[in-house]
């Protein structure tokens, strides 16, 4: 009983830490903006470059 | 006061110096302080108090979800997407545009707005997802041959009949709903198209949705196409372009577009009639009356608690307001129109707060309204945001949109001869044909709307492209002077910000403001600003 009582705070414990390290880090990207940064910055300029690369069939 | 609130109240009065609202109002800042320059890139996010700041990164998060789903379900399918479509790159600015929706939203206004932007959000990734993964270009999928294109001003209502099949309005992916979220995206259509050789001063959506076909960038699905007459003479011509490329076997939905007129409801009914024949022959099924009665019990039931919404939006303590009332009413009403259940459980949960809200004669905005606006005419679909920006910088609260009040008749769910017909009467009032096409009464008819909802003030979106609503501008400026309303007529591209910037627009309204009425504007920051690069 006491050990099963154990395992089951140990597992409470390591949830409410992922959980704790989990809000800690989205809270960050969001307060600081950083996946709009990423994403104007970094990947769309990448996908421009690929989408203005393409060849594209415009017969009609 | 509990310990909680308490806490909450001094952390909040210990960091007001970072709300945008408090600096605006102490002169010290504004909304636009916290971005770089052009880009519409924010240093951080919007600091509104512990609450809603909070509340809005929990909203973040359920979108952020909602997308992770989205490519989960078709991991494979949707990498292709980004990869082959230039539109599908575009939607990775989704969380900056709700961003500039929502600027300066609080309490339940934030809370509302979020909800229905949810309900979108929900709503768009899994439409995207299956298509995606049913998209002929990409090998196809169980679905392809279940699924029926259809022009996305033509209300799919109709097609609950058919419960095998997947009605999808095949524009809103490819070209307007992503015109929204990011502006730079249609002129890359719009030059395909003029390159092709269309004249380059047709309506830009046209353009653009024509772009889209030439670049084969609509998703290839479904075995038969149902394209409309749609609600002006450009749109039939991108109409043909469409069904060419697309290369299916077609029907062209002509509704009525003078449909004040008596006659024009049974050939209506006819055209519905006649496009149920099509699809029943064309995909080999057969229509059930009762799935239809289903679903149109749903879009009664929306419509119903649409209407209890226009009681609130007479009052000044409606918590649904500008663009969480017209982004949602037009995707929830043109795109989903009743077929998925989200929507009225999001309204039943969006009215209990409005009511709410309205018992404890709550003002949105922090009662800094100082005009009540009624938005008529077609938008710019690029400039999204703008009834925020108009809020936040001068004050004037768009109570509603022209857009908004489309077809909001019940729909009969016993008799199939009457729900035919209500279906005709709910059609003709789509999107842009309620009001902006069928003759001058139903252009005419802003003044009415604008008195019943206690506006003393009309915007009159001037698509510089639209023909036909050029050429009753003059007309509108007389009848403003005559009935006594504050009227501004802002002129844009609709789907084109290179001819009419963001800032283009914003000029009109500043002009009006300072110069007519002779107003200072809540927000200095926000009055001129360069977002040329923005999304």
């Amino acid at each position: 009983m006491k050990k099963a009582l154990k395992f089951v705070l140990k597992l409470l414990g390591k949830l409410s830490l992922a959980g704790l390290i989990a809000f800690v880090v989205t809270f960050a990207i969001y307060m600081t903006n950083a996946e709009n940064k990423i994403i104007y910055y970094v990947v769309r300029p990448l996908l421009n470059k690929h989408y203005d690369s393409q060849v594209r069939d415009r017969r009609i | 006061m509990k310990l909680t609130d308490k806490l909450i109240k001094a952390v909040d009065k210990k960091l007001e110096r970072f709300d945008p609202l408090w600096q605006a109002e102490n002169g010290v800042g504004g909304l636009r302080s916290r971005y770089y320059d052009k880009t519409g890139v924010a240093k951080y996010r919007e600091w509104r108090g512990v609450k809603d700041t909070f509340y809005d990164y929990t909203q973040w998060l359920y979108n952020l979800m909602s997308m992770g789903q989205m490519v989960a379900s078709a991991p494979v399918k949707c990498l292709r997407g980004f990869w082959e479509y230039r539109w599908m790159g575009s939607y990775l600015g989704t969380f900056m545009f709700i961003d500039r929706l929502f600027e300066g939203y609080r309490g339940y206004e934030l809370r509302i707005a979020h909800m229905n932007m949810h309900a979108i959000v929900q709503s768009l990734t899994k439409k995207i997802a299956l298509v995606l993964a049913n998209d002929r270009r990409f090998g196809g999928g169980p679905l392809t041959d279940r699924m029926v294109p259809m022009d996305e001003v033509l209300p799919p209502l109709f097609m609950a009949g058919f419960k095998d099949l997947i009605p999808i309005p095949l524009q809103t992916l490819p070209e307007f709903i992503i015109c929204d979220i990011d502006q730079h995206i249609e002129p890359y259509y719009i030059d395909v198209a003029e390159s092709y050789g269309l004249p380059a001063d047709v309506c830009s959506r046209c353009a653009a949705e024509t772009g889209v076909t030439i670049d084969d960038a609509f998703p290839i699905i479904g075995k038969a196409f149902l394209s409309t007459n749609m609600p002006c003479n450009a749109s039939e011509s991108t109409s043909m372009f469409q069904r060419r490329r697309v290369n299916l076997p077609y029907q062209p939905v002509t509704m009525a577009m003078i449909h004040n007129e008596p006659g024009a409801h049974p050939y209506s009914t006819q055209e519905l009639k006649n496009a149920i024949a099509f699809i029943e022959k064309e995909y080999g099924v057969k229509y059930d009356w009762n799935a239809l009665f289903e679903r149109a019990k749903q879009m009664n039931e929306q419509n119903t608690i649409e209407l209890e919404k226009w009681d609130f939006f007479k009052t000044p303590y409606s918590a649904l307001v500008g663009i969480a009332e017209t982004l949602y009413r037009l995707y929830s009403w043109a795109s989903v129109n009743g077929q998925e259940d989200y929507f009225t459980k999001n309204d039943r949960k969006v009215i209990a707060i409005m009511r709410k809200a309205y018992e404890e004669k709550y003002k949105p905005f922090s009662g800094k309204t100082r005009h009540r606006a009624f938005l008529w005419g077609p938008s710019a679909v690029y400039y999204t945001d703008f009834p925020t920006w108009i809020q936040n910088c001068w004050g004037i609260n768009i109570v509603l949109n022209m857009d908004s009040t489309m077809g909001h008749n019940m729909i009969s769910t016993t008799d199939p001869e009457q729900a035919i017909k209500d279906l005709a009467l709910f059609s003709e009032k789509a999107v842009m044909r309620h009001h902006a096409v069928g003759g001058w009464d139903n252009v005419n008819a802003v003044w009415e709307w604008a008195r019943n909802f206690n506006c003393d003030m009309v915007l009159c979106n001037d698509n510089v492209a639209c023909k036909g609503m050029n050429g009753v501008h003059a007309l509108l400026e007389e009848q403003a002077r005559d009935l006594g309303f504050h009227f501004i007529f802002i002129e844009h591209d609709l789907e084109d910000s290179r001819t009419v910037s963001r800032q283009d627009m914003r000029k009109c309204v500043n002009n009006y403001m300072s110069v007519v009425l002779g107003e200072q504007p809540l927000d200095p920051t926000i009055v001129e600003f360069d977002d040329s690069a923005a999304y």
